[in-house]
């Protein structure tokens, strides 16, 4: 990318953040906590990702990295199965739905593999040490040892940490509001990434009340992590 | 390559408008800087601050008024007295965007290459520097960037007639100093 690039891309976050600041536009800015637990059975690590808007034209863009890791970038919310067919011939069976804000698949429709064993008042939990521990215990997951954030937005996906049978269930839901940038980083997506090795369910959309809650940064700074972290 | 399909007055609210302009014109402003200042830098910023400015005044554009391009060069100008008369602090205080922040080595071997390339075009400046402004600036717009007069009109808010009167005057003025002006830039005065 050049100065040209950069440039634009500068350019459009504070066209972006002009917009935000207008009065009396859009929906209700929403954000996202970067480590959304569901309470019950499925603690599922749910991420929110901020993302500088891109310049690429392409719905997504799957690529193999030289360590045999798979980046999938998606920078527009459409053609999921067209993501699952291109994953597939990577050697990954991947279910991909995007979801509407406020929405969600419903609960249960897969079995995940290696539930973190974390109750929902650990997961709220203001000490540090349980904290700690709830942490590694997500992240310890087969769901994410199998995959990782990519720097600028996208996800790292490690084919050799899924098994043959497993099934990876991804769910992406894009913020209507799309106004984030390096200075006001801001969830303008959000996903779930688990793995199973049974049958995955259709996705059935149900209402997700806790997209709509708002989050204060000062309270929940861990839920604003710097832009293309 | 000038971008008519949706005026300036869209291009501060719809980002592929604006992304379209940009495209469309960083160049010809990255090339209108650095014919003026000579630091790869300031060039830098100062095509940064001139797309800021365009996001502030795009409602001041007017199609009537004459081309996107004489509109566009008009902010640049504009953008380049202010810098003028700041103190070089003050600008760094004032740009929301820092254009030199985003160069890389090889953008500045880039800058470097369009800075050699409009050096004649400095050395005009130079040797304008004895007419009167109102002259000098017509004549900036139409010899050195290449603008046509009523393209120069709309970037000094003034009538065409006007224009052309300015740029007879500084074109005689000129011709009393010869070898002054590189050849290739006294072609379009004659």
């Amino acid at each position: 990318m050049n100065f040209e690039e950069r440039l634009l891309m500068e350019l459009k976050t504070e066209m972006n953040e002009r917009a935000a600041r207008r009065p009396a536009r859009g929906p209700l800015r929403r954000r996202l906590p970067a480590v959304v637990a569901v309470a019950g059975v499925a603690a599922a690590a749910l991420v929110a990702v901020p993302m500088v808007t891109g310049t690429e034209n392409a719905a997504y863009a799957l690529t193999r990295n030289p360590d045999g890791s798979i980046a999938l970038k998606i920078n527009e919310f459409r053609n999921p199965e067209q993501v699952e067919r291109d994953l597939d011939e990577l050697g990954v069976t991947a279910d991909v739905s995007y979801v509407k804000p406020g929405k969600k698949c419903a609960p249960g429709r897969f079995s995940t593999i290696g539930e973190p064993r974390v109750t929902p008042e650990e997961l709220r939990s203001k000490d540090p040490a349980v904290r700690d521990r709830v942490r590694k215990a997500i992240e310890n997951t087969p769901s994410a040892r199998a995959h990782d954030r990519m720097p600028g937005g996208g996800l790292r996906i490690y084919p050799d940490r899924i098994k043959p049978d497993w099934t990876v269930v991804m769910e992406f839901t894009e913020n209507e509001d799309q106004t984030s940038g390096p200075e006001k980083p801001r969830a303008l997506w959000q996903y779930l990434f688990q793995v199973t090795d049974g049958p995955v369910k259709p996705c059935v959309l149900v209402d997700d009340p806790s997209w709509d809650a708002p989050i204060d940064p000062l309270k929940n700074p861990e839920a604003f992590p710097p832009a293309g972290g | 390559m000038r971008f008519r399909r949706t005026g300036p007055v869209g291009i501060s609210t719809d980002p592929e408008a604006f992304e379209a302009f940009y495209r469309c014109h960083v160049e010809a402003v990255t090339r209108f800087m650095a014919r003026r200042v000579d630091d790869p830098h300031t060039v830098a910023d100062l095509v940064a601050e001139v797309f800021v400015a365009v996001l502030d005044s795009a409602h001041t554009y007017r199609s009537g008024l004459g081309s996107e391009i004489g509109w566009l060069y008009g902010v640049a100008r504009n953008t380049l007295s202010a810098e003028r008369r700041r103190a070089v602090s003050e600008l760094r205080l004032a740009t929301r965007i820092s254009g030199r922040r985003l160069l890389d080595a090889d953008d500045l071997s880039r800058m470097e290459e369009r800075l050699d390339a409009e050096s004649p075009a400095r050395r005009a400046f130079e040797a304008m520097a004895g007419l009167p402004d109102s002259e000098r600036a017509v004549l900036e717009l139409v010899v050195v960037d290449q603008l046509s007069v009523p393209e120069a009109a709309a970037a000094l808010g003034i009538r065409q007639g006007t224009t052309r009167v300015r740029l007879h005057r500084a074109r005689k003025a000129l011709r009393r100093i010869p070898g002054v002006i590189s050849p290739t830039v006294m072609e379009g005065l004659r």
